[in-house]
């Protein structure tokens, strides 16, 4: 019992961090693959847009499909097997780098293309840390 | 010791921060309008929004994580796009109120048309966001922000009958002008207890690095510092109550409410009037973006703080950098600051239920909360501010339509 | 044979007995980890029926009930379905194999 895990409560929404601690977006959604014979197993893990439009409901999902980039958009859904876990507390460590999400395409993308390109994007005041 | 520090700080920075556009606004158009009979709703909007602050802070100092970001965990990605919405539209026109407010300030002090000043605003507080730490934006906007001691300058030099302001405590009827009186009182309200303020105050006590050691720095904080804060508001009405009531001005335009203090202060008055307006104003739009910067990162799971350089949280600040573009447009324009400000008071108002009733459950819930979870006496406020909050959802929009 | 279900088609969906009458609504999985040579994997213990009686049709999405629940006037009754008496054959006509009166004997154990 000290290793159940309530799914929608501790899983579901929940902040992800990568391998570095960093930030990578939430558990828009968790995938159970149904087993004959077996309990279902908790196979994997969904980030991305078009998984939480979906999640609002069809009226969102279909307004996202009419956005342009929405091609992008279903593609850019990042699929974590869940045996990369590390731990799971008030947020979930998990063991693949940031850099390889589809899901963080776009703040990889603004970071590049716009924040980078604008003077002191690199620097802050006094760093406190 | 060093607590004691950060406590005359935090509450220093509550003081400075607390007027902004919509405080005064609607502060002086109460007092206007009804004299002291309004200084009840001042002091019952304080209150609230220091319960709201005290508990958004615990809850961040107790859990480590923000109010969002636990909004976003218990209500999932479908009920989370309601209080997202509810927070996001009121708050974008608050925002655009503000920077008109530091617009029309710069109006008056140079003679240049407020609409030319909305871009150069924007790219300011860009600038102190882009480069600035949360500490610098906070306490360096709220410090400025102690001018509005002005306030309380000219409401003594006015000469009120202190007793007929403590009189206006008690909520009282009006006798005149009913839709009016309350359209007043809900937009008081909606300025007081902004969403985005105690959002933005549970995001900061994380930037801070806040802990539970920091419950009592927390309480006084939120407490304290509003209590002051609050006063200045009704400072700020008492000077509309003596200096408008009497001459039954009308207040519809910022030019007139210069007059709350350079009738009893003259020209050095006027002087502190733009100042207060323009720091205050600034202060609040640099909050407000942040804010929303906060609520799209915090609730879809992005890197993001304020003391961590643009590149490392591209989408956070590039969030906060898009949300000050698109609020100077309605003002390039030239939209009406005012108006633009009451209505967006009575919005906030009404959005109040959803941020307010879910409280009611996290401060509840001993896994997030351990042993500092609401007792007897914080549920009972947090029940009375939420049957406040259902009110004034009811009656923001007939009251808008009847007596705006 | 096995199929894919995301947890968010699940979770909300009305649970019947074998005679067709509600049992509640899905509100929860609990998982637990289970030793393989291949590596640890979690699976679903159990699904976590609620509902609330006569205003169970009332007490739709999740948010209400989460507010209702705090409410110790309205009646609630919790029931706790091993995995292997849930039929999900049609994930969105989740059936116990178990009737009311069976579910309501195992849970006042």
């Amino acid at each position: 019992m000290n290793d159940g895990l309530d799914l929608r409560h501790d899983v579901q929404d929940a902040q992800l961090k990568d391998r570095n601690r960093e930030n990578i977006g939430r558990c828009d959604s968790l995938v159970l693959e149904l087993r004959d014979g077996s309990p279902p197993r908790v196979a994997a893990m969904l980030i991305g847009g078009a998984v939480r439009r979906e999640r609002v409901g069809r009226w969102m999902a279909t307004l996202g499909r009419l956005l342009p980039g929405a091609r992008n958009s279903a593609s850019a859904v990042s699929r974590i097997p869940f045996d990369a876990v590390r731990s799971i507390g008030t947020t979930i460590e998990v063991d693949v780098l940031r850099d390889d999400l589809p899901s963080e395409h776009l703040e990889r993308w603004l970071a590049k293309h716009v924040v980078c390109r604008i003077p002191g994007a690199d620097q802050k005041q006094e760093s406190k840390t | 010791m060093k607590k004691w520090g950060e406590v005359a700080l935090g509450v220093v920075t509550s003081i400075g921060g607390f007027l902004e556009v919509g405080s005064i606004a609607t502060s002086v158009q109460g007092g206007a309008q009804f004299g002291f009979q309004l200084v009840w709703a001042l002091a019952l909007g304080t209150v609230c929004l220091a319960v709201l602050m005290e508990m958004t802070g615990r809850l961040a100092a107790v859990s480590g994580r923000s109010y969002v970001d636990l909004l976003r965990e218990h209500l999932g990605i479908r009920f989370f796009i309601i209080p997202f919405v509810a927070v996001l539209v009121p708050g974008f026109l608050v925002l655009v109120s503000e920077l008109g407010g530091v617009a029309i300030g710069l109006q008056m002090a140079t003679g240049i048309a407020f609409r030319w000043w909305a871009i150069p605003v924007a790219l300011v507080a860009w600038a102190l966001l882009w480069r600035g730490t949360f500490g610098l934006v906070e306490q360096g906007t709220a410090l400025l922000g102690l001018a509005s001691v002005i306030f309380l300058v000219g409401a003594l030099k006015l000469h009120p009958h202190w007793s007929a302001v403590g009189a206006g405590l008690v909520p009282s009827a009006p006798s005149r002008d009913h839709a009016k009186y309350w359209y007043l009182v809900v937009s008081i309200l909606g300025a007081s207890i902004s969403p985005y303020l105690y959002l933005f105050y549970s995001a900061g006590a994380l930037e801070d690095g806040w802990t539970i050691e920091y419950l009592g720095v927390n309480r006084v904080t939120a407490g304290v510092g509003n209590l002051f804060g609050g006063g200045l508001a009704i400072m700020v009405l008492v000077c509309a109550a003596m200096v408008f009531l009497p001459r039954r001005i009308e207040v519809d335009a910022y030019e007139q409410i210069a007059l709350v203090l350079a009738t009893p202060l003259g020209r050095t008055g006027f002087a502190f009037f733009l100042i207060t307006l323009c720091i205050t104003c600034f202060g609040a739009t640099a909050e407000i973006s942040l804010a929303g910067a906060y609520l799209f990162a915090q609730g879809l799971g992005w890197p993001w703080s304020e003391n961590m350089r643009p590149s490392a949280d591209s989408r956070f600040a590039s969030t906060y950098s898009l949300l000050l573009l698109l609020a100077a447009i309605p003002i390039a324009l030239g939209a009406d600051p005012l108006k633009l400000t009451n209505i967006s008071m009575v919005l906030s108002a009404a959005s109040l239920p959803v941020t307010v009733i879910p409280l009611l459950v996290l401060m509840n819930d001993e896994r997030i909360m351990t042993s500092h979870a609401n007792g007897w006496l914080g549920n009972t406020a947090l029940v009375l501010i939420a049957l406040l909050s259902i009110v004034l959802f009811l009656a923001a929009v007939p009251l808008q339509m009847l007596g705006g | 044979m096995s199929r894919e279900v995301p947890l968010h088609e699940l979770i909300g969906r009305t649970v019947r007995d074998p005679d067709g009458r509600t049992v509640g609504r899905i509100e929860e999985l609990r998982a637990e980890i289970r030793l393989q040579e291949q590596g640890n994997e979690y699976v679903v213990s159990e699904f976590h029926v609620g509902s609330f009686g006569a205003i169970e049709t009332l007490a739709g999405p999740s948010l209400a009930r989460l507010l209702l629940r705090r409410l110790r006037f309205i009646s609630y009754r919790h029931h706790r379905i091993p995995w292997d008496r849930l039929d999900l054959a049609d994930p969105r006509n989740p059936r116990a194999l178990d009737t009311l009166e069976q579910l309501r004997a195992r849970h006042a154990d």
